[in-house]
């Protein structure tokens, strides 16, 4: 199970005007002895309703610092708490560092490594940048970094300084949207055809041993076709996907006050794949039973409370949940339930697969 | 160009990476497809560990411990996957009793019994070594098929941990190869051919009947790519050719 743990908040750098770079120290340093590439995920309260986000880690093992880079989101809680409110001093919480966007490093390697960011996608690729070429000194990185313009380039300086100490090893290719640039390929967006004439011109793709991508959903599609088009098979291809997917707030659940519960038979309202059903059941049937039974293909495996396969979210009414061995207490509270083991309590109860 | 859905990104063959970027019904999906994994390689390995000790000989029953402990081990490998969901790994590997089997001429079809998701096949009994042989050949060519299938999984976690998986797989075939080859030095054709064609049509049934609508739901979602029948077939070319040049018959 997940375990927060209190991490100090002992710096706070503003890399750009709307991103910012924090330092933590954490109360439980051996818990946070980070892989180059992972993320933290922290939790908070607003008004009342747990939040979590995932940052990625942008410092490099070696560096003996943990630091995280966050972006401002347009009507991003988080990101705007982190960049506006959060102060050097502050106390926040988060989980150990989870990720496998990473391969192993060894200083007896000599690879070559590529690597794609758009925007603060940036932030696990520095992380595995600088760790690399800190551990394996006969391997070099090409970073192929896109964003809209120079004034939104995260650690613009920090990626000069480190191409200068590691001459030769580092190379970084900006690729900017808008701003022109002296040489037309690197002006527009990292595309799949862009990603080609690099490849013809800039970089020798053929001896690339792992490439990694962390950048906006489209860009990783088009850059990935271009890698397998090259040669690259899918285990050379290492994704991280950009934090923006992430699912926004959820609205809280519907609590009916008089709702009954005299009525030995329930009528339940499922929502699965988009289309509801209204099913009139027993109140000792699970609301897992209650769907399969009338032909609804409810998921489910264990069928046990240990897996949380069957998991949906209560929208109206209430269920007794008989065994949880799989949701933590702050899914319960936004209303998620397994239904292998959640009987109908109220006369009506509403139920969603789909959130 | 930032905004795509997440459903266009995984029907243009994006990767998820967490679980904090998987949306409802894939988590739902994802979890379905690991624990049928899981649960029929814990399945498998429970039935085969008795076999170990009617293993003719040392080198028979090394392989055979060999292939329970490492089945043991890939379920494992993708347990820990589904712990990162919140599943509860310990009581998980125990909530069912993965010994249990049905009745060697029960029939089932491609139904799974309740309470674990292990395939059909998973749920016949063996009867002694070369029968046991046979069921690994038989069944290790069609998790080889399926690993084909696996490694293209958009989860990119669940995709690496079936890449390490796939070779080991591959493995325990080839040492179900091997014993078959030995076994019918022995001149015991007869009784393997008697257990191919009871394991045959069973281990066929492991592909399923494959339901288009949900096999396009899967698609989209990059949990699929290959149509059920499609693998089948490409089990049986194999499967068959291997059989034949042991001497024995599909069906």
């Amino acid at each position: 199970m997940a375990r927060f743990h209190d991490l100090k908040v002992t710096d706070i750098h503003h890399t750009i005007r709307d991103a910012v770079v924090l330092t933590l120290e954490p109360d439980d340093p051996a818990a946070f002895d980070f892989i180059q590439g992972q993320y933290l995920t922290f939790r908070r309260d607003f008004d009342g309703e747990e939040l979590r986000r995932s940052y990625s880690i942008c410092s490099g093992r070696h560096e003996g610092k943990l630091q995280v880079g966050i972006k401002r989101v347009e009507g991003g809680a988080f990101s705007n708490f982190a960049n506006e409110e959060l102060k050097v001093g502050d106390t926040l919480q988060a989980m150990e560092p989870m990720g496998g966007f990473h391969t192993p490093l060894d200083p007896a390697n000599a690879k070559n490594y590529l690597g794609f960011a758009g925007g603060s996608g940036i932030t696990p690729v520095l992380s595995i940048v600088k760790t690399t070429l800190a551990t394996e000194p006969r391997s070099t990185f090409t970073l192929v970094y896109a964003n809209k313009g120079v004034a939104s380039i995260m650690f613009r300086e920090e990626l000069e300084d480190l191409k200068n100490q590691y001459l030769g090893r580092l190379s970084v290719i900006h690729v900017l949207e808008q701003d022109a640039q002296e040489i037309d390929l690197f002006t527009g967006m990292v595309t799949e055809e862009k990603c080609a004439q690099l490849f013809r011109t800039w970089i020798d793709v053929e001896s690339v041993d792992t490439a990694f991508i962390c950048g906006p959903e489209p860009m990783m599609l088009g850059i990935a076709r271009a890698l397998r088009d090259h040669g690259l098979d899918d285990a050379q291809i290492k994704f991280e996907l950009f934090a923006s997917a992430q699912p926004g707030r959820l609205k809280s659940k519907v609590v009916s006050k008089q709702a009954g519960k005299q009525a030995n038979q329930a009528e339940v309202a499922i929502t699965l794949d988009g289309a509801t059903q209204t099913i009139t059941t027993a109140k000792d049937m699970t609301i897992l039973d209650a769907a399969r039974q009338n032909a609804m293909d409810a998921p489910f495996a264990c069928t046990a409370g240990v897996c949380s396969t069957c998991r949906c979210r209560v929208i109206e009414g209430e269920v007794e949940m008989v065994a949880n061995h799989a949701l933590e207490d702050y899914e319960v509270e936004k209303g998620y339930v397994l239904s292998c083991q959640s009987f109908p309590v109220t006369d009506r109860v509403v139920v969603d697969y789909d959130q | 160009m930032d905004d795509m859905s997440l459903k266009d990104y995984l029907a243009e063959g994006g990767m998820l990476t967490s679980p904090a970027n998987v949306p409802p019904r894939y988590r739902a999906e994802l979890l379905k497809l690991m624990a049928t994994f899981v649960d029929s390689e814990l399945a498998g390995a429970a039935g085969f560990a008795d076999t170990i000790n009617r293993g003719p000989g040392i080198k028979e029953r090394i392989a055979a411990a060999k292939i329970v402990l490492e089945k043991t081990d890939n379920a494992d490998k993708v347990l820990k996957i589904m712990g990162d969901f919140g599943a509860d790994e310990v009581r998980y590997a125990n909530h069912h009793p993965w010994t249990a089997r049905l009745d060697r001429d029960a029939d089932i079809g491609t139904r799974r019994v309740e309470h674990d998701m292990r395939l059909a096949v998973f749920n016949y009994p063996l009867e002694g070594w070369g029968d046991a042989v046979v069921m690994n050949l038989l069944m290790g060519q069609a998790v080889g098929v399926q690993m084909g299938e696996f490694v293209k999984v958009s989860y990119q976690p669940l995709a690496e941990a079936f890449r390490g998986i796939a070779p080991v797989e591959a493995r325990h075939a080839e040492l179900a190869h091997e014993g078959m080859q030995r076994l019918i030095a022995e001149d015991q054709g007869d009784q393997l051919q008697a257990s191919v064609h009871y394991w045959w049509p069973r281990v066929a049934a492991s592909f399923g009947i494959g339901n288009p609508d949900r096999f396009e739901a899967l698609r989209e979602m990059g949990l699929r790519h290959t149509p059920n029948a499609e693998l089948k077939s490409a089990w049986e070319a194999r499967a068959g050719e291997t059989l034949s040049q042991l001497g024995l018959k599909a069906t």
